[in-house]
């Protein structure tokens, strides 16, 4: 006996040891993981080489209605299934969708009159109809509703009456049958058409809608004319599209989208080391260490943003402009895209993002001269230095240390704080956030994102700059009112001038490089600007 | 005992009113505006309000905390800001993965755990002992996260043995438990040689090898029973731990449980979802060790509940 209580307890000790003593090279898979796959395709599936393709990515846990959610992760789900009226293409080119074409402008820019493809079909069989438009935008306006880009759409006629509560429709959308409506704007609003090919405007069916309720964008609740149909959704580990069969965009390659989420990004590569996954965002800080093994597998892009230092301009010391050159002049901004961020980005020319029309492109790196900045602060009499503060969220706290250092050097003392999220927001609000690092995506080559949303004199108020220029306001107001692009480009490149080198309002730093691996099978996939799109997507079988 | 009952039933709401009343300020006065948070960007100072008032925040903090008291009491726990889901459904949903994370986790802290410490005990100060004691303080000094990625490289990615995250059959629960048990497995090992160390020097234990009873009947019956009160205390402590949900281990292995739940609305200050799952947690803990004092008189009848004679 004693002998097998030796027996049984040595079997329990060593498999103790068993997991970590172990190792060798990968020999063959188990059942278990083999599960994950072949190249784009399942075993749970019929194995009759139906096209699978598994998207790894973070959770956004908003729900996917994009009237109420801001994030770029939830777009790429709802995208696939919901659509705008318009879309921008993964080249940022718009193009009509559930139009016959582009609106007709009137000769006022007032009234846009659109008109419907037939025959499109949401998912439940429901045709689309102006009266799924004029509902779509007029729950958009209900505050109830708690939408969160109404900024895009409030300046249609009856918006804002109908934000405040004074009114239940929207007297700006004239419906004139099934398939034709005008909507009639409050001032020129020349970005309107554009604003209309975003997420935010995606279209939803009246009645499923209604029908859901608060519970529209969660679980498999959301319904659309879009290339795939939602399969199931648990909201939070998977959710599988499948293949619209009536889609009216033309086939649709893959059978099934599989989106998986993974909020570690570790675990994220991992699970694509595995097969669990095919294709996934990669953050810059695994750049390198992918770029050894899977070089061929790394697709990069440049997204229509600017890096920046957000500054407060009524802050002690800030609200001085040679302070702000000072830091512009006193940053290498080659220097910090090829270190911190491994050359993930491209060292700013000026805040106007370089792909973005207005943008100057005669411009060189904008200038690194210490020897500069310190004389300018001699010059303002600050000869023993200052001290400043940032306040910064977690991923930009590698990049303030840096620029620390380069402050340092030119006798500012640069005390870094790192805060949540929901400390940063509302400190940034109430106006309390000296400097702090900030990422501003268009959602479209168009300026008046970049710079209206964010310096507008009533806008920066809102994000704690409170840059208050008339001249450059009035070069806003001037671009949104005209409908010659030349002439907008040409009027937001003077005020981007008076941004970044006359007032030193922002710092820019870099126009970012974003990047995702997909595994070699994945065919036809690029990302425009942000949002992933599957409506060309294939994985090839072979 | 009725009595005992009684008394700790009501000792247990009042520590799970307080929690709730201590977690509900904390929450209110750090920094972060939970409407700013959930806004976004985009958000007008205008709009703030307005939500805030919707959402029943402009009420004065006292006036808040009772309101949510009343609801809790009708067994409204209140909806996630962000998720916008009733909060009691997000509990109940990742509660399903963690208990079946902490039942993996235990199966294997109990087996690992109770058999070397056993093996040591037997083997006092001879090599067997040694070995395994020194690989129990490996296993209580070596973090969860470094624990869980190398299984999650070496037995999922390299061997391809296991899958190395997400969870869809019983499979995928044996590295998460492997990775969150093995601290516990360490701590009971220790525990439980030195408690057997203790019993198996006793008269009574000779006097069974002196009855010629079998060594195992001494050993799994006589001794382990007698060693099992301290043993008890930490397999209580460490259910409790287990039932509260491991942030690094869920978010390594990918597993939406009640760890990575909180730290996301804790992190999101997503107000009414941190209340609901601090009560949870409150309550798991409050009930876990209102069992383990129940256990103690069960299994040692020389202990006895609110000086009862």
């Amino acid at each position: 006996m004693r002998k097998n209580i030796k027996k049984y307890l040595a079997a329990f000790a060593a498999l103790s040891l068993l997991l970590t003593a172990c190792g060798g090279a990968k020999d063959a898979k188990s059942d278990s993981s083999a599960d994950t796959t072949q190249a784009g395709e399942t075993k749970t599936g019929s194995g009759t080489g139906e096209k699978v393709l598994k998207f790894g990515q973070a959770n956004a846990g908003t729900g996917l209605d994009m009237q109420k959610s801001t994030s770029s992760g939830a777009a790429s789900i709802a995208d696939e299934v919901t659509e705008s009226l318009l879309r921008f293409n993964d080249k940022n080119e718009e193009e009509v969708v559930l139009l016959t074409d582009f609106p007709k402008v009137s000769d006022d820019g007032l009234t846009y009159s659109f008109e419907l493809k037939k025959g499109v079909k949401f998912t439940n069989g429901v045709e689309l109809t102006t009266k799924d438009v004029q509902y779509t935008f007029e729950r958009m306006f209900t505050p109830e509703t708690g939408a969160k880009s109404t900024t895009y759409f409030d300046m249609i006629k009856g918006a804002k009456d109908m934000l405040a509560g004074s009114a239940t429709s929207l007297s700006g959308f004239e419906a004139v049958d099934d398939y034709h409506f005008n909507i009639v704007l409050e001032q020129p609003f020349a970005p309107f058409v554009k604003n209309l090919g975003t997420s935010y405007a995606d279209i939803f069916p009246a009645e499923a809608t209604k029908a859901a309720g608060a519970d529209w964008g969660i679980g498999t609740n959301l319904i659309g004319t879009g290339p795939y149909k939602i399969l199931s959704n648990d909201d939070t580990t998977e959710v599988v599209l499948v293949k619209n069969e009536d889609y009216h965009g033309g086939n649709v390659n893959l059978d099934t989208l599989r989106v998986l989420y993974y909020d570690d990004a570790q675990t994220k590569l991992i699970a694509y080391e595995n097969g669990d996954i095919d294709l996934s965002d990669l953050p810059a800080s695994q750049l390198e260490q992918y770029e050894a093994n899977h070089a061929d597998e790394i697709k990069k892009y440049y997204p229509l943003g600017t890096t920046f230092i957000s500054l407060n301009l009524k802050s002690e010391y800030i609200s001085d402009v040679n302070v702000r050159k000072a830091i512009s002049l006193a940053i290498n901004r080659e220097e910090l895209v090829n270190t911190i961020l491994a050359g993930a980005g491209i060292p700013a020319t000026t805040f106007l993002n370089n792909k973005i029309p207005g943008h100057d492109d005669s411009l060189p790196v904008m200038e690194y001269n210490p020897e500069k900045a310190k004389k300018i602060l001699a010059d303002a009499g600050y000869n023993s230095g200052i001290n400043l503060t940032a306040e910064v969220r977690d991923t930009d706290e590698a990049i303030f240390n840096a620029i620390q250092g380069y402050l340092e050097e030119v006798g500012i003392h640069l005390e870094v704080k790192k805060v949540d999220n929901a400390t940063w927001n509302s400190d940034r609000a109430a106006g309390n956030v000296q400097m702090t690092g900030m990422q501003w995506n268009a959602l479209y080559p168009d300026a008046d994102f970049q710079m209206y949303n964010y310096f507008y004199s009533k806008n920066s108020n809102n994000r704690g700059v409170f840059y208050d220029n008339a001249e450059y306001d009035k070069l806003l107001d001037d671009a949104r009112a005209s409908t010659d692009e030349k002439q907008r480009a040409e009027l937001y490149k003077q005020a981007d001038h008076i941004l970044t080198f006359e007032d030193y309002a922002a710092i820019p730093l870099y126009y970012p490089q974003s990047q995702f691996i997909a595994k070699p099978f994945v065919k036809d996939f690029t990302v425009g600007n942000l949002i992933y799109h599957f409506w060309n997507v294939d994985v090839d079988m072979k | 005992m009725k009595s005992y009952i009684i008394k700790r039933a009501c000792l247990a709401l009042g520590i799970i009113f307080c929690i709730s009343l201590i977690t509900f300020f904390v929450l209110n006065v750090i920094p972060g505006d939970v409407v700013a948070a959930m806004l976004g960007d985009f958000a007008s100072k205008d709009a703030i309000e307005a939500a805030r008032a919707q959402m029943g925040l402009d009420v004065s903090l006292p006036m808040q905390y009772i309101n949510w008291l009343k609801n809790i009491l009708t067994g409204n726990f209140g909806n996630s800001y962000f998720q916008r889901k009733a909060v009691l459904t997000l509990i109940v949903n990742a509660f399903k993965y963690t208990f079946t994370m902490a039942i993996a986790a235990y199966i294997v802290a109990i087996i690992l755990g109770l058999l070397t410490g056993i093996f040591a005990a037997l083997y006092h100060d001879k090599l067997p002992d040694r070995i395994l004691m020194s690989i129990s303080v490996f296993g209580i000094s070596a973090p969860s996260f470094w624990i869980a990625i190398i299984l999650q490289i070496v037995a999922g990615l390299r061997l391809g043995w296991f899958p190395v995250s997400g969870i869809k059959s019983g499979i995928w629960w044996v590295l998460p438990a492997f990775s969150l048990g093995i601290r516990s497995a360490a701590t009971i090992a220790r525990v439980t040689r030195t408690s057997m160390l203790e019993v198996l020097k006793q008269d009574f234990i000779r006097t069974a090898y002196a009855k010629g009873l079998s060594k195992r009947r001494i050993i799994f019956v006589h001794a382990l029973r007698n060693a099992l009160v301290p043993i008890i205390t930490i397999l209580g402590n460490d259910f409790g731990v287990l039932l509260t949900g491991s942030m690094i281990t869920e978010n390594v292995f990918n597993i939406p449980g009640i760890g990575k739940l909180l730290i996301d609305a804790i992190n999101r200050r997503d107000i009414p979802l941190v209340q609901g799952g601090v009560i949870y947690v409150a309550g798991i803990c409050v009930i876990i060790y209102f069992i383990v004092d129940i256990l103690y008189a069960v299994i040692n009848p020389n202990i006895r509940l609110g000086g009862e004679k």
